[in-house]
């Protein structure tokens, strides 16, 4: 609160050489602001464009598509959504997506906030191995270990089930999922835990009524992230999955290539139906992690 | 202590569970698996997964024969082509392929074939004689590695070397339709005065100029001989002065600026695109291409495109007039299936090699290595003049059929550098080292 | 002690799940694909073991060497631009209005996008014939520097690091709003400030109490960086002729294309011995920086 303090004397004392000053200076600052302003919102513009224009490729033809790729589609085909949706069983790719990524994206935020509070809180031996050995998993291609986790997972019976994904997306994404919780946990302050314990409340207490809904917005920026890698995995979906009613949507996207073509106005049109529940939940989650000014405020 | 107590449990928890997973080891049946009500279980993976008519034919084929077949329980896998090598590759790392898969013609089955993975299918070829008699000459080279031994019967025919061009755009610019070399070079330098693409080319996905280019010049200047021993390192080697030959001619074309700009940065369907749309006066591509166009365009834009072979090389030792091709991928049987799983996967095959299937396939606007005829009236009229251009040219190999995985790889990559402006004798060696490495393990 | 042994109960239950399904599958895979890595091994039939012979073919390929250097090239530019420009986002859109979450939206669905998409989009910016960026260069003058930008050797790296580095922006923008939350009263006040004292107050405030979460991105984008696969499979596939080539797609190819299972796996630890190192040098500096 010091600095605060601080800030204000500064800010008035500016304000005091110059009397006359308010309204031009609001001026100034609005020209300012709106400086700023101009570039963000054409950026926002350009890097907005690639949605817009895979919604509107989605409903070209395939000679539409190439001979005008900016244009909007001379004829709306709706038919490249709805075929796309049929021959690539996307309701059920998408309910079985959906069932793999929320039941990953929760045990990824329960295992590494848990792990993450423990490695960010408290000392003990081997910590620095652990820390080590979960950075080891931020580095590894997924590729390479496509084999070994196909052969162990044969072994112990896992393959072709919910849980051949879910297990290994929750152990591949929990070396972020720590790393990030880590840093937030670090700069919430000590005293809150003193206080608590004081009052005689757990470990486990302190954890679930104080530490987690202050890192909310953590545990959204997480879920963010590992939604998106979950949804769009190609590699361990096409590998450990064998039945048609527990493909997943990514092996529904890449149906229409066939390496020597490609019929892009339903992989256009499938990619378009895939995208919505990303965006959809980004929306959601992004106001989840602007949660956390409120809980900041009240910490101040 | 406790700290370790802890640790210590995980370790050994974690070592038990490894240990688990090491006794209870892979069980599969060898005697055929059958399920509870007697059936025979059958698994086939292939990657005619996507909305092509060949794709859907093979398909219709497959439920077919589960329907013809109540006995079988029938487990098909269809697999996105993006996907299915990899798929593939990982499963028999594992040893844990299907009873029968799908199976590229070249390095893909003959490594498959080395690693003892495979079982011949000859009892099933020999059964049935009319059929492969009726098969063309050839369709089964890919797949002998031993001697009266067939291994695979192909799906389809690869044809890999056409020539594809817009009547229009050589009417119009008054050009005659290149037979010889130096009409071809006169045609690149008209097209190219009057700013339209000689040749498109999409050449992103490296295999591309290899199979539909490389294959068929090199073929007319160094003959088939020449090339099949190279491949055996017998008496011929890629750095031979034929083989530096052909390769100049392929950049012949690039220094005369035959092919668009930024060639090895656009996709093959894209090159297709900018062919049809009148921006190249040619394009060389496979049979692929009359799939794709028939997907992707209008009648109106197809009715300007012909095709033939490539023009003539002076003084080649190989023929004119051919193109090349050869056996596509075929279904394969795992060594591992036998007894009734091994009976029902014979029939599998048949019923999706066989000749009713053959005719289907080939009128889904597909060639095929088999004696059949078409009805004109159930196929595209481009893909009509293709297949009798086919059925009456020559085939000679493919060179990525022949060569190993290896050395696939450096002449692709090779091609690519040649177009960049790299040298010929380098890409030569690059080629030869490659193929050596592989011939003598 | 009743708190200390409570707490190491705690300690035990919140760690070790977590630690006992990442060992399962991805440290026991890990160690398990550098034993691959010892063999000469197609990925088929039968292995031979030849000890660290692999690691000694792959230091004496130039492609490697090429792919390296790529791979180097995508962190620099990384940590450069991806780093400071989604620092300097979230400072900006910190506050939640209608045009900070348009913004704030935008910067992210390049993420969303399929690589594919993405890779279709900057296809056609760079396409040599009907590209936007040689369109724009010849109608400002600059026509001398249209080129094939995915084509040419000389460029093509650098061409396609600019969209990787764009779609990755997002990920950190959100990072880094969600540790700003942390600390936002103390930025809203910075908001009410003028010229030097604000930046003062940036530098020596905001920075380092997000620095933990900056250091972490780092280690994040040279993981990432050395890791990046997709978006060039998608636009070159590592060509023309291997100039695009990753340690993931040199890796990739090697495992899946051409039958080299052992060598690709000691590639594949190769790129994690990298990653370390790197990310050990970045520990160093960024320590001293922040003392």
């Amino acid at each position: 609160m010091k600095l605060e303090t601080t800030g204000n004397s500064a800010a008035a004392g500016n304000t005091g050489t110059a009397l006359k000053t308010p309204i031009t200076q609001n001026f100034w600052r609005r020209a300012l602001a709106g400086l700023v302003r101009l570039p963000l919102l054409i950026y926002a513009i350009l890097t907005l464009y690639p949605l817009y224009w895979l919604f509107i490729s989605a409903f070209k033809t395939n000679e539409d598509f190439f001979k005008r790729p900016y244009g909007l589609p001379l004829v709306w085909m709706k038919e490249n959504i709805t075929r796309a949706w049929d021959l690539g069983h996307m309701g059920r790719a998408m309910m079985n997506s959906a069932i793999v990524t929320i039941l990953a994206v929760a045990l990824t935020i329960i295992l590494g906030l848990l792990a993450a509070y423990a490695l960010a809180r408290f000392n003990f031996r081997f910590k620095k191995v652990v820390v080590a050995l979960f950075l080891a998993g931020l580095l590894i291609p997924i590729h390479s270990t496509l084999v070994p986790l196909f052969l162990m997972m044969k072994k112990i019976g896992l393959l072709d089930t919910y849980g051949a994904l879910i297990l290994p997306y929750t152990a591949f994404e929990l070396p972020i999922a720590i790393f990030l919780a880590m840093a937030y946990m670090a700069s919430i302050p000590r005293e809150i835990e003193e206080a608590a314990m004081i009052d005689g409340t757990g470990w486990w207490g302190i954890f679930g009524r104080m530490i987690l809904p202050l890192s909310t917005p953590i545990i959204a920026t997480i879920s963010i992230l590992a939604f998106l890698r979950f949804w769009n995995d190609f590699s361990f979906a096409l590998v450990f999955i064998n039945s048609q009613s527990l493909k997943t949507l990514p092996l529904s996207l890449s149906l229409f290539s066939d390496g020597f073509g490609t019929d892009y106005a339903l992989t256009m049109g499938a990619m378009a139906i895939a995208v919505i529940p990303t965006i959809v939940i980004y929306l959601i989650l992004q106001e989840q992690i602007m949660k956390g000014m409120v809980a900041g405020s009240i910490k101040g | 202590m406790k700290k370790i107590r802890t640790l210590g449990l995980a370790l050994l928890m974690m070592a038990m569970f490894l240990t688990a997973c090491g006794e209870s080891s892979s069980t599969k049946n060898a005697e055929g698996e059958a399920s509870k009500d007697g059936k025979v279980k059958l698994t086939i993976w292939h990657n005619f997964a996507g909305d092509d008519l060949r794709a859907k034919t093979v398909r219709s084929l497959i439920d077919q024969f589960a329907k013809d077949n109540p006995n079988v329980e029938l487990d098909a896998q269809a697999i996105p082509v993006d996907g299915y090598r990899q798929r593939l590759s990982t499963v028999a790392a594992a040893n844990e392929l299907p009873d029968v898969f799908f199976v590229y013609a070249g390095s893909q089955s003959s490594e498959l074939h080395k690693a003892g993975l495979l079982q011949p299918i000859t009892e099933l070829v020999n059964k049935n004689a009319d059929w492969k008699n009726q098969f063309l000459p050839g369709a089964f080279e890919p797949y002998s590695f031993e001697p009266n031994q067939i291994y695979s019967a192909p799906i389809s025919m690869s044809a890999t070397s056409i020539l594809y061009y817009n009547k229009s755009l050589f009417d119009k610019h008054k050009v005659k339709v290149p037979i010889t070399w130096d009409e071809m070079m006169t045609a690149i330098k008209v097209f190219n005065e009057n700013k339209v693409t000689p040749i498109a080319l999409g050449n992103k996905a490296t295999w591309v100029a290899q199979s539909t280019i490389l294959g068929s010049l090199a073929d007319r200047v160094t003959g088939t001989e020449w090339f099949k021993n190279a491949v055996a390192q017998k008496g011929a080697k890629f750095t031979d002065p034929e083989f530096i030959k052909a390769l100049g001619y392929f950049k012949q074309l690039v220094d005369n600026k035959a092919f668009q700009e930024g060639a090895n940065s656009i996709d093959n369907t894209q090159a297709e695109q900018y062919f049809i749309q009148g921006n190249a006066a040619m394009m060389i591509s496979g049979a692929w291409t009359l799939t794709n166009l028939a997907a992707s365009s209008s009648e109106e834009q197809m009715k300007n495109i012909e095709v033939t072979t490539l023009p003539s090389i002076p003084d080649g030792k190989g023929e004119a007039g051919t193109i090349s091709g050869g056996a596509g991928g075929g279904l394969a049987l795992s060594k591992r299936t036998t007894g009734a799983t091994k009976e029902a996967a014979l029939k599998l095959i048949y019923a999706i090699c066989g000749p009713d299937a053959q005719k289907a396939i080939a009128e889904s606007n597909s060639m095929v290595m088999f004696d059949t005829q078409v009805d004109k009236s159930k196929v595209s009229s481009l893909y009509y003049k293709a297949f009798e251009l086919v059925k009456k040219s020559k085939i000679t190999p493919v060179y990525d059929a022949y060569l190993s995985a290896d050395a696939g790889e450096a002449i692709n990559n090779g091609l690519q550098e040649i177009m960049m402006g790299g040298s010929v004798d380098a890409v030569a060696q690059k080629l030869q080292d490659a193929q050596a490495r592989s011939a003598t393990p | 002690m009743p708190t200390a042994i409570r707490s190491k109960g705690f300690i035990a239950i919140a760690l070790l799940p977590a630690l006992l399904l990442f060992l399962v599958f991805v440290i026991v895979p890990i160690f398990w694909s550098a034993y691959y890595g010892l063999y000469d091994w197609k990925g088929l039939g039968a292995a031979k073991f030849i000890g660290i012979n692999n690691y000694k073919v792959i230091l004496e390929d130039p492609i490697f060497w090429r792919a390296l250097k790529n791979n180097l090239i995508l962190v620099v530019s990384s940590i450069l631009g991806q780093i400071p420009i989604a620092l300097l986002l979230a400072l900006v859109l910190l506050k939640n209005t209608f045009f900070t979450r348009l913004v704030r939206s935008a910067v992210f669905m390049p993420m969303v996008l399929s690589t594919v998409v993405v890779g279709l989009i900057w296809g056609y910016i760079y396409n040599p014939q009907f590209g936007i960026l040689n369109y724009i260069l010849e109608h400002i003058g600059l026509g001398s520097w249209a080129r094939p930008w995915l084509s040419d050797p000389k460029v093509n790296m650098y061409a396609i690091s600019i969209p990787i580095n764009w779609a990755n922006i997002g990920p950190y923008l959100v990072i880094f709003i969600a540790a700003l939350q942390n600390i936002s009263p103390e930025i809203d006040d910075a908001a009410k400030i003028d010229g030097a004292v604000r930046w003062k107050k940036l530098l020596h405030v905001t920075l380092p109490m997000v620095w933990g979460t900056v250091v972490v991105t780092m280690v994040l984008c040279i993981s990432g960086s050395l890791k990046a696969f997709d978006h060039v499979i998608v636009m070159t596939g590592g060509g023309p002729a291997q100039s695009t080539e990753l340690l993931a797609t040199y890796m990739y190819n090697n495992t899946f294309k051409v039958y080299r299972y052992g060598y690709g796996s000691a590639v594949s630890t190769m790129i994690m011995i990298i990653s370390a190192l790197l990310i050990g040098i970045n520990y160093i500096v960024t320590r001293r920086k922040a003392s």
